[in-house]
Protein backbone atom coordinates (compact mmCIF):
# COMPACT_ATOMS: atom_id res chain seq x y z
CA UNK A 1 0.00 0.00 0.00
CA UNK A 2 1.24 3.70 -0.91
CA UNK A 3 1.47 5.10 2.57
CA UNK A 4 2.40 8.59 1.34
CA UNK A 5 -0.56 11.18 1.74
CA UNK A 6 0.25 14.19 -1.32
CA UNK A 7 -0.64 17.83 -0.48
CA UNK A 8 -3.51 17.99 -2.93
CA UNK A 9 -5.36 15.12 -2.00
CA UNK A 10 -5.51 16.77 1.67
CA UNK A 11 -6.80 19.86 0.12
CA UNK A 12 -9.17 17.87 -1.79
CA UNK A 13 -10.28 15.93 0.99
CA UNK A 14 -10.21 19.37 3.40
CA UNK A 15 -13.21 20.32 0.53
CA UNK A 16 -14.88 17.34 0.27
CA UNK A 17 -15.27 16.67 3.99
CA UNK A 18 -16.61 20.20 4.12
CA UNK A 19 -14.22 20.57 7.12
CA UNK A 20 -12.88 23.94 5.28
CA UNK A 21 -14.62 25.91 2.39
CA UNK A 22 -11.08 26.86 0.60
CA UNK A 23 -11.04 28.75 -2.63
CA UNK A 24 -10.75 27.32 -6.07
CA UNK A 25 -7.08 28.58 -5.97
CA UNK A 26 -5.95 27.68 -2.53
CA UNK A 27 -2.57 25.82 -2.71
CA UNK A 28 -0.51 23.40 -0.76
CA UNK A 29 1.87 25.93 0.86
CA UNK A 30 -1.14 28.45 1.62
CA UNK A 31 -2.01 29.19 5.69
CA UNK A 32 -4.84 27.15 6.63
CA UNK A 33 -5.41 28.61 9.96
CA UNK A 34 -6.00 32.00 7.66
CA UNK A 35 -8.51 29.78 6.03
CA UNK A 36 -10.57 29.46 9.12
CA UNK A 37 -9.10 26.37 10.69
CA UNK A 38 -10.07 26.79 14.24
CA UNK A 39 -10.21 24.35 17.41
CA UNK A 40 -13.19 23.06 16.42
CA UNK A 41 -12.27 22.44 12.31
CA UNK A 42 -9.24 20.75 14.29
CA UNK A 43 -11.34 18.34 16.17
CA UNK A 44 -13.66 17.77 13.08
CA UNK A 45 -9.88 16.75 10.65
CA UNK A 46 -8.87 14.31 13.63
CA UNK A 47 -12.02 12.47 13.66
CA UNK A 48 -12.06 12.34 10.29
CA UNK A 49 -8.24 11.94 9.53
CA UNK A 50 -9.00 8.46 11.25
CA UNK A 51 -11.32 7.24 8.79
CA UNK A 52 -9.98 8.33 5.70
CA UNK A 53 -6.28 7.98 6.07
CA UNK A 54 -6.54 5.23 9.05
CA UNK A 55 -3.75 8.22 11.22
CA UNK A 56 -4.92 8.70 15.46
CA UNK A 57 -3.26 11.82 16.16
CA UNK A 58 -2.15 12.75 19.46
CA UNK A 59 -2.39 15.88 21.21
CA UNK A 60 1.51 16.39 20.74
CA UNK A 61 0.71 16.46 17.04
CA UNK A 62 -1.30 19.26 16.81
CA UNK A 63 1.06 21.94 16.66
CA UNK A 64 1.08 25.11 14.54
CA UNK A 65 3.80 23.41 12.12
CA UNK A 66 2.28 20.18 11.66
CA UNK A 67 -0.85 21.83 10.63
CA UNK A 68 -0.38 25.17 9.09
CA UNK A 69 -0.75 23.67 5.68
CA UNK A 70 -1.56 20.99 3.54
CA UNK A 71 1.91 20.05 3.16
CA UNK A 72 2.60 19.91 6.66
CA UNK A 73 -0.29 17.75 7.16
CA UNK A 74 0.18 15.37 4.13
CA UNK A 75 3.63 15.02 5.78
CA UNK A 76 2.29 14.28 9.14
CA UNK A 77 0.21 12.11 7.72
CA UNK A 78 2.32 9.77 5.81
CA UNK A 79 4.48 9.88 9.21
CA UNK A 80 1.86 8.51 11.03
CA UNK A 81 0.67 5.89 9.03
CA UNK A 82 4.33 4.22 8.65
CA UNK B 1 -54.97 47.58 31.19
CA UNK B 2 -55.20 48.86 27.10
CA UNK B 3 -52.65 50.65 25.57
CA UNK B 4 -53.02 52.05 21.92
CA UNK B 5 -50.16 52.61 19.44
CA UNK B 6 -49.52 53.01 16.05
CA UNK B 7 -46.90 50.22 16.11
CA UNK B 8 -46.37 47.32 18.11
CA UNK B 9 -43.11 45.44 17.82
CA UNK B 10 -43.42 41.24 19.28
CA UNK B 11 -39.93 40.88 20.03
CA UNK B 12 -37.11 42.77 21.22
CA UNK B 13 -34.44 40.99 19.68
CA UNK B 14 -31.88 42.17 16.97
CA UNK B 15 -34.75 42.38 14.56
CA UNK B 16 -37.64 43.51 16.80
CA UNK B 17 -35.06 46.69 18.41
CA UNK B 18 -34.21 47.80 14.84
CA UNK B 19 -38.17 47.45 13.67
CA UNK B 20 -38.96 50.06 16.84
CA UNK B 21 -36.16 52.47 16.83
CA UNK B 22 -36.82 53.13 13.21
CA UNK B 23 -40.96 53.16 13.50
CA UNK B 24 -40.21 55.65 16.44
CA UNK B 25 -38.17 57.91 14.56
CA UNK B 26 -40.14 58.16 11.14
CA UNK B 27 -42.66 59.62 14.22
CA UNK B 28 -44.97 56.68 14.69
CA UNK B 29 -45.85 55.65 18.82
CA UNK B 30 -44.43 52.46 19.25
CA UNK B 31 -44.79 49.61 21.73
CA UNK B 32 -42.07 47.04 21.77
CA UNK B 33 -43.43 43.94 23.98
CA UNK B 34 -40.12 41.31 24.85
CA UNK B 35 -40.17 38.51 26.93
CA UNK B 36 -37.09 39.54 28.86
CA UNK B 37 -35.91 41.98 31.10
CA UNK B 38 -33.88 43.13 28.44
CA UNK B 39 -33.01 43.45 24.61
CA UNK B 40 -31.35 41.42 22.23
CA UNK B 41 -32.74 38.41 21.97
CA UNK B 42 -30.15 35.55 20.75
CA UNK B 43 -27.37 38.76 21.15
CA UNK B 44 -27.63 38.98 24.90
CA UNK B 45 -29.87 36.57 26.41
CA UNK B 46 -28.22 33.38 24.50
CA UNK B 47 -25.19 35.28 24.27
CA UNK B 48 -24.06 34.97 20.51
CA UNK B 49 -21.36 37.34 20.69
CA UNK B 50 -20.31 38.01 17.19
CA UNK B 51 -22.41 40.21 14.81
CA UNK B 52 -22.29 38.24 11.59
CA UNK B 53 -23.92 39.51 8.00
CA UNK B 54 -22.70 43.54 8.50
CA UNK B 55 -20.17 43.49 6.39
CA UNK B 56 -19.84 42.44 1.85
CA UNK B 57 -17.82 39.72 0.73
CA UNK B 58 -14.95 40.50 -0.24
CA UNK B 59 -11.77 39.15 -1.25
CA UNK B 60 -9.56 42.99 -1.69
CA UNK B 61 -8.46 44.57 2.01
CA UNK B 62 -10.80 46.55 3.98
CA UNK B 63 -14.08 45.59 5.50
CA UNK B 64 -17.05 47.80 4.22
CA UNK B 65 -20.78 47.99 5.59
CA UNK B 66 -23.06 46.41 3.56
CA UNK B 67 -26.40 48.06 4.81
CA UNK B 68 -27.10 51.95 5.67
CA UNK B 69 -28.74 52.97 8.62
CA UNK B 70 -29.22 50.82 11.62
CA UNK B 71 -27.13 48.10 11.26
CA UNK B 72 -23.96 50.64 10.29
CA UNK B 73 -25.11 52.21 13.74
CA UNK B 74 -25.11 49.59 15.78
CA UNK B 75 -21.64 48.18 14.18
CA UNK B 76 -20.58 51.46 15.11
CA UNK B 77 -21.99 51.97 18.67
CA UNK B 78 -20.77 48.27 19.47
CA UNK B 79 -17.47 49.13 18.20
CA UNK B 80 -17.21 52.22 20.44
CA UNK B 81 -18.13 50.05 23.48
CA UNK B 82 -15.64 47.50 22.63
CA UNK B 83 -12.71 48.75 21.09
CA UNK B 84 -12.76 45.99 19.15
CA UNK B 85 -13.22 46.41 15.24
CA UNK B 86 -14.34 43.87 12.59
CA UNK B 87 -12.34 40.43 12.54
CA UNK B 88 -11.42 38.51 9.38
CA UNK B 89 -12.53 34.72 9.80
CA UNK B 90 -11.29 32.67 6.49
CA UNK B 91 -13.30 34.61 3.65
CA UNK B 92 -15.51 36.40 5.86
CA UNK B 93 -16.08 39.72 8.19
CA UNK B 94 -17.41 39.44 11.76
CA UNK B 95 -17.65 42.36 14.29
CA UNK B 96 -16.92 41.20 17.63
CA UNK B 97 -19.92 41.59 20.05
CA UNK B 98 -20.14 41.82 24.07
CA UNK B 99 -23.66 40.53 24.95
CA UNK B 100 -23.66 42.89 28.10
CA UNK B 101 -22.67 46.38 25.71
CA UNK B 102 -25.48 44.94 23.48
CA UNK B 103 -28.13 45.05 26.58
CA UNK B 104 -26.97 49.22 26.85
CA UNK B 105 -26.55 49.92 23.55
CA UNK B 106 -30.41 48.93 23.65
CA UNK B 107 -31.25 50.28 26.51
CA UNK B 108 -29.76 53.67 25.33
CA UNK B 109 -31.50 53.72 21.77
CA UNK B 110 -34.58 53.06 22.96
CA UNK B 111 -34.58 55.66 25.59
CA UNK B 112 -33.60 58.09 23.54
CA UNK B 113 -37.08 58.21 21.50
CA UNK B 114 -39.91 59.47 23.49
CA UNK B 115 -42.77 58.16 20.93
CA UNK B 116 -41.15 54.26 21.71
CA UNK B 117 -42.64 52.42 25.06
CA UNK B 118 -40.91 49.01 26.14
CA UNK B 119 -42.83 46.72 28.11
CA UNK B 120 -40.37 43.39 29.18
CA UNK B 121 -41.45 40.50 30.81
CA UNK B 122 -44.49 40.37 28.87
CA UNK B 123 -45.29 37.58 26.49
CA UNK B 124 -47.88 37.77 23.79
CA UNK B 125 -51.05 35.34 23.95
CA UNK B 126 -52.88 35.73 21.53
CA UNK B 127 -53.98 37.97 18.69
CA UNK B 128 -56.51 39.03 16.67
CA UNK B 129 -58.49 42.17 14.84
CA UNK B 130 -61.26 44.63 16.04
CA UNK B 131 -62.70 47.33 13.87
CA UNK B 132 -59.50 47.27 11.31
CA UNK B 133 -56.97 46.99 14.06
CA UNK B 134 -54.92 44.58 15.59
CA UNK B 135 -55.58 43.54 19.21
CA UNK B 136 -52.52 41.45 20.89
CA UNK B 137 -53.14 40.41 24.52
CA UNK B 138 -50.42 39.81 26.39
CA UNK B 139 -49.56 38.70 29.80
CA UNK B 140 -47.21 39.76 32.73
CA UNK B 141 -46.49 37.28 35.64
CA UNK B 142 -50.18 36.81 35.91
CA UNK B 143 -51.44 40.32 34.96
CA UNK B 144 -53.21 40.33 31.55
CA UNK B 145 -53.14 43.00 29.17
CA UNK B 146 -54.07 44.56 25.84
CA UNK B 147 -52.57 46.55 23.02
CA UNK B 148 -54.28 47.90 20.17
CA UNK B 149 -52.16 48.83 17.30
CA UNK B 150 -52.85 49.75 13.57
CA UNK B 151 -49.80 48.43 12.02
CA UNK B 152 -48.11 45.45 13.27
CA UNK B 153 -44.16 43.73 13.26
CA UNK B 154 -43.86 40.21 14.27
CA UNK B 155 -39.95 40.06 15.44
CA UNK B 156 -40.89 36.81 17.03
CA UNK B 157 -38.03 34.39 15.47
CA UNK B 158 -40.50 31.88 15.91
CA UNK B 159 -43.77 33.63 13.94
CA UNK B 160 -46.04 32.94 16.90
CA UNK B 161 -48.59 34.99 15.65
CA UNK B 162 -48.81 33.40 12.76
CA UNK B 163 -51.37 30.27 13.80
CA UNK B 164 -53.72 32.93 15.76
CA UNK B 165 -54.22 34.54 13.25
CA UNK B 166 -54.21 31.78 10.07
CA UNK B 167 -51.11 32.83 8.47
CA UNK B 168 -49.17 30.45 5.98
CA UNK B 169 -46.11 29.35 7.92
CA UNK B 170 -43.48 26.32 7.65
CA UNK B 171 -41.49 24.71 9.84
CA UNK B 172 -38.49 23.02 7.76
CA UNK B 173 -38.32 19.51 8.08
CA UNK B 174 -34.58 19.24 8.78
CA UNK B 175 -33.79 22.41 10.86
CA UNK B 176 -30.65 24.20 11.68
CA UNK B 177 -28.95 22.93 14.67
CA UNK B 178 -29.66 25.27 18.46
CA UNK B 179 -26.17 26.65 19.38
CA UNK B 180 -25.19 26.73 23.43
CA UNK B 181 -23.43 29.23 24.29
CA UNK B 182 -21.68 29.82 28.09
CA UNK B 183 -19.21 31.64 29.62
CA UNK B 184 -15.76 30.71 30.90
CA UNK B 185 -13.75 32.55 33.14
CA UNK B 186 -10.54 30.98 34.94
CA UNK B 187 -8.74 30.74 32.35
CA UNK B 188 -5.95 33.62 32.40
CA UNK B 189 -4.24 33.16 28.80
CA UNK B 190 -5.68 31.10 25.74
CA UNK B 191 -2.75 31.57 22.51
CA UNK B 192 -3.12 29.27 19.49
CA UNK B 193 -1.36 26.27 20.64
CA UNK B 194 -3.16 25.86 23.56
CA UNK B 195 -6.01 25.94 21.86
CA UNK B 196 -4.69 23.10 19.70
CA UNK B 197 -3.64 21.55 22.54
CA UNK B 198 -7.46 22.03 23.82
CA UNK B 199 -8.80 20.26 20.77
CA UNK B 200 -6.88 17.12 20.78
CA UNK B 201 -7.47 17.13 24.94
CA UNK B 202 -11.11 16.98 24.00
CA UNK B 203 -10.88 14.30 20.73
CA UNK B 204 -9.18 11.81 23.57
CA UNK B 205 -11.80 12.68 25.95
CA UNK B 206 -14.16 11.48 23.03
CA UNK B 207 -12.40 8.56 22.36
CA UNK B 208 -11.85 7.74 25.10
CA UNK B 209 -15.68 7.88 26.14
CA UNK B 210 -15.25 10.50 28.94
CA UNK B 211 -17.00 13.19 26.88
CA UNK B 212 -20.27 12.91 24.44
CA UNK B 213 -19.85 12.99 20.42
CA UNK B 214 -21.41 16.22 20.48
CA UNK B 215 -18.28 17.89 22.21
CA UNK B 216 -17.12 18.02 18.52
CA UNK B 217 -19.46 20.52 18.17
CA UNK B 218 -17.56 22.84 20.27
CA UNK B 219 -15.65 26.12 19.88
CA UNK B 220 -13.84 29.02 22.35
CA UNK B 221 -13.98 32.36 21.67
CA UNK B 222 -12.01 35.43 23.57
CA UNK B 223 -14.95 38.08 24.73
CA UNK B 224 -12.67 40.11 24.76
CA UNK B 225 -12.92 41.22 28.50
CA UNK B 226 -9.87 40.01 30.46
CA UNK B 227 -10.02 36.17 31.33
CA UNK B 228 -13.36 35.97 29.86
CA UNK B 229 -14.59 33.20 27.18
CA UNK B 230 -17.31 32.09 25.35
CA UNK B 231 -17.70 28.39 24.77
CA UNK B 232 -20.25 27.29 21.92
CA UNK B 233 -21.98 24.25 21.19
CA UNK B 234 -24.17 22.81 18.59
CA UNK B 235 -26.56 20.73 20.09
CA UNK B 236 -28.30 18.06 18.42
CA UNK B 237 -30.21 16.49 20.90
CA UNK B 238 -28.18 13.52 20.98
CA UNK B 239 -28.78 12.19 17.13
CA UNK B 240 -26.61 12.58 14.59
CA UNK B 241 -29.30 14.38 12.19
CA UNK B 242 -31.50 17.31 14.39
CA UNK B 243 -35.25 16.78 14.17
CA UNK B 244 -36.22 18.47 17.37
CA UNK B 245 -39.63 20.90 17.76
CA UNK B 246 -38.48 24.38 18.39
CA UNK B 247 -42.06 24.72 19.27
CA UNK B 248 -42.35 21.99 21.57
CA UNK B 249 -41.93 22.74 25.44
CA UNK B 250 -40.55 19.26 26.08
CA UNK B 251 -38.07 19.09 23.14
CA UNK B 252 -36.99 22.86 24.65
CA UNK B 253 -36.53 21.36 27.76
CA UNK B 254 -34.57 18.68 26.81
CA UNK B 255 -31.79 20.94 24.85
CA UNK B 256 -31.88 23.62 27.53
CA UNK B 257 -30.77 20.41 29.86
CA UNK B 258 -28.63 19.16 27.30
CA UNK B 259 -26.32 22.20 26.78
CA UNK B 260 -25.58 22.27 30.62
CA UNK B 261 -24.80 18.90 30.76
CA UNK B 262 -22.45 18.61 27.61
CA UNK B 263 -21.29 22.21 28.75
CA UNK B 264 -20.18 20.76 32.11
CA UNK B 265 -18.31 17.82 30.96
CA UNK B 266 -16.15 19.62 28.43
CA UNK B 267 -15.41 22.03 30.99
CA UNK B 268 -15.01 19.40 33.46
CA UNK B 269 -12.83 16.99 31.50
CA UNK B 270 -10.51 20.09 30.26
CA UNK B 271 -9.48 21.22 34.01
CA UNK B 272 -8.59 17.58 35.26
CA UNK B 273 -6.54 17.28 31.74
CA UNK B 274 -5.50 20.49 30.62
CA UNK B 275 -3.02 22.38 32.90
CA UNK B 276 -4.07 26.18 31.37
CA UNK B 277 -7.81 25.46 32.30
CA UNK B 278 -7.18 23.98 35.98
CA UNK B 279 -8.83 27.23 37.56
CA UNK B 280 -11.79 27.58 34.90
CA UNK B 281 -14.97 28.04 35.80
CA UNK B 282 -18.47 28.43 33.98
CA UNK B 283 -19.29 31.98 34.68
CA UNK B 284 -22.67 31.95 32.75
CA UNK B 285 -25.43 29.86 31.38
CA UNK B 286 -27.60 31.86 28.73
CA UNK B 287 -31.17 32.60 29.62
CA UNK B 288 -32.02 29.92 26.54
CA UNK B 289 -30.28 28.24 23.77
CA UNK B 290 -29.74 29.98 20.62
CA UNK B 291 -32.41 28.67 18.13
CA UNK B 292 -31.13 29.00 14.40
CA UNK B 293 -34.42 28.10 12.50
CA UNK B 294 -37.54 28.13 13.39
CA UNK B 295 -41.28 28.29 11.79
CA UNK B 296 -40.95 31.16 9.42
CA UNK B 297 -43.96 32.84 7.69
CA UNK B 298 -44.89 32.00 3.90
CA UNK B 299 -45.40 35.55 2.47
CA UNK B 300 -45.56 37.06 -0.55
CA UNK B 301 -42.15 36.88 -1.85
CA UNK B 302 -40.41 33.21 -1.02
CA UNK B 303 -36.18 34.16 -0.78
CA UNK B 304 -34.51 31.09 -2.09
CA UNK B 305 -30.91 29.76 -1.21
CA UNK B 306 -29.88 30.22 -5.07
CA UNK B 307 -31.07 33.21 -5.67
CA UNK B 308 -28.53 33.79 -2.75
CA UNK B 309 -26.08 31.55 -4.45
CA UNK B 310 -26.73 33.70 -7.43
CA UNK B 311 -26.60 37.07 -5.82
CA UNK B 312 -30.30 38.10 -6.81
CA UNK B 313 -31.35 41.84 -6.88
CA UNK B 314 -35.11 42.98 -6.63
CA UNK B 315 -37.12 46.68 -7.09
CA UNK B 316 -38.80 45.93 -4.10
CA UNK B 317 -35.70 45.13 -2.34
CA UNK B 318 -35.07 46.67 1.13
CA UNK B 319 -31.96 45.12 2.77
CA UNK B 320 -28.63 43.38 1.14
CA UNK B 321 -28.38 39.51 2.86
CA UNK B 322 -23.97 38.84 2.77
CA UNK B 323 -23.68 35.95 5.16
CA UNK B 324 -22.81 33.00 3.13
CA UNK B 325 -25.44 29.98 3.98
CA UNK B 326 -24.04 28.81 6.73
CA UNK B 327 -25.47 24.89 7.14
CA UNK B 328 -25.70 23.42 10.98
CA UNK B 329 -27.69 20.72 10.20
CA UNK B 330 -25.29 17.81 10.90
CA UNK B 331 -23.11 17.04 13.95
CA UNK B 332 -19.36 17.26 11.83
CA UNK B 333 -19.53 21.38 11.70
CA UNK B 334 -20.87 23.69 9.77
CA UNK B 335 -21.27 23.55 5.84
CA UNK B 336 -20.49 26.36 3.85
CA UNK B 337 -22.89 27.50 0.36
CA UNK B 338 -21.00 30.98 -0.47
CA UNK B 339 -22.57 33.06 -3.55
CA UNK B 340 -21.18 32.39 -6.17
CA UNK B 341 -19.23 35.63 -7.14
CA UNK B 342 -19.47 36.77 -3.57
CA UNK B 343 -22.38 38.88 -4.46
CA UNK B 344 -25.02 40.28 -1.88
CA UNK B 345 -28.54 39.41 -2.58
CA UNK B 346 -31.63 41.78 -2.05
CA UNK B 347 -33.88 41.21 0.73
CA UNK B 348 -37.70 41.76 -1.08
CA UNK B 349 -40.25 43.55 0.80
CA UNK B 350 -42.34 40.96 -0.12
CA UNK B 351 -40.75 38.71 2.18
CA UNK B 352 -41.50 40.70 5.38
CA UNK B 353 -45.29 40.86 3.94
CA UNK B 354 -47.73 38.49 4.05
CA UNK B 355 -50.86 38.07 1.84
CA UNK B 356 -53.45 38.49 4.03
CA UNK B 357 -52.46 41.37 5.56
CA UNK B 358 -51.61 44.99 4.25
CA UNK B 359 -50.65 46.18 8.05
CA UNK B 360 -48.68 43.23 9.33
CA UNK B 361 -44.64 42.88 8.89
CA UNK B 362 -42.03 40.32 9.53
CA UNK B 363 -38.75 40.64 10.46
CA UNK B 364 -35.84 38.58 11.89
CA UNK B 365 -35.00 34.75 11.27
CA UNK B 366 -38.84 33.94 10.58
CA UNK B 367 -39.26 36.13 7.01
CA UNK B 368 -40.32 34.18 3.92
CA UNK B 369 -37.42 32.26 2.99
CA UNK B 370 -37.03 28.92 1.95
CA UNK B 371 -34.43 26.86 4.34
CA UNK B 372 -31.11 27.47 2.20
CA UNK B 373 -31.61 30.77 2.50
CA UNK B 374 -32.58 31.14 6.07
CA UNK B 375 -29.33 29.70 6.69
CA UNK B 376 -27.76 33.35 5.41
CA UNK B 377 -30.55 35.85 6.84
CA UNK B 378 -30.56 34.68 10.23
CA UNK B 379 -27.83 36.39 11.33
CA UNK B 380 -27.63 39.37 13.26
CA UNK B 381 -26.57 42.12 11.15
CA UNK B 382 -29.25 40.91 8.50
CA UNK B 383 -31.73 41.07 10.79
CA UNK B 384 -31.11 44.32 11.83
CA UNK B 385 -31.65 45.58 8.13
CA UNK B 386 -34.41 43.22 7.90
CA UNK B 387 -36.23 44.94 11.44
CA UNK B 388 -35.64 48.09 10.27
CA UNK B 389 -36.87 47.71 6.88
CA UNK B 390 -40.20 46.35 8.94
CA UNK B 391 -40.43 48.96 11.06
CA UNK B 392 -40.30 51.92 8.15
CA UNK B 393 -42.72 50.08 6.46
CA UNK B 394 -44.88 49.61 9.32
CA UNK B 395 -44.55 53.37 10.47
CA UNK B 396 -45.37 54.46 6.91
CA UNK B 397 -48.76 52.06 6.66
CA UNK B 398 -49.40 53.18 10.18
CA UNK B 399 -49.07 56.64 8.86
CA UNK B 400 -51.68 56.45 5.87
CA UNK B 401 -49.01 55.89 3.49
CA UNK B 402 -47.53 52.94 1.31
CA UNK B 403 -45.61 50.58 2.59
CA UNK B 404 -44.41 50.22 -0.66
CA UNK B 405 -42.12 53.02 -0.37
CA UNK B 406 -40.28 51.96 2.05
CA UNK B 407 -37.40 50.69 -0.55
CA UNK B 408 -37.02 54.53 -1.79
CA UNK B 409 -36.88 55.79 1.30
CA UNK B 410 -34.29 53.50 2.04
CA UNK B 411 -32.18 54.26 -0.74
CA UNK B 412 -32.63 58.07 0.17
CA UNK B 413 -31.10 58.12 3.65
Amino acid sequence: MNIEVEGSTVIEWLRSEEILPLVESFSTGDDLFLAGLDSMAVMQMVVAAEERFGVQLQTTDLSKENLGTAEALAALFTIRRA
Amino acid sequence: MIRDVDVAVIGGGSAGLAAAVTAARRGARVMLLERHGFLGGMGTASLVHTFCGLYLLRSGPGAELANPGFPTEMAERMIAATGLGPVRMGRLDVLPQHPAEFVRIADDLVSAEPSLSVQWHTEVIRLGKSDGRWEIDWACRGTLGKTICTALVDASGDAVTADWIGGLHEVAPRLQRPAYVFGIQGVESFPDEARLAMAGTLVEGMRSGVLPKSALGLSFRASGRPGEMFGTLDLTGGESESSYDPLDPVGLSVLEAEGRRVASSVVDHLRRSDAKWSSAFISQWPVRAGIRESRRWVGRACLTGDQIEAGARFDDEVALATWPMELRERASGPKWRFPLEDLPTGIPLGCLRVPEHDDLFVAGRCISVDHDAQASIRVMGTCFATGQAAGLAAAIQAGGGDPANASAELIRQ
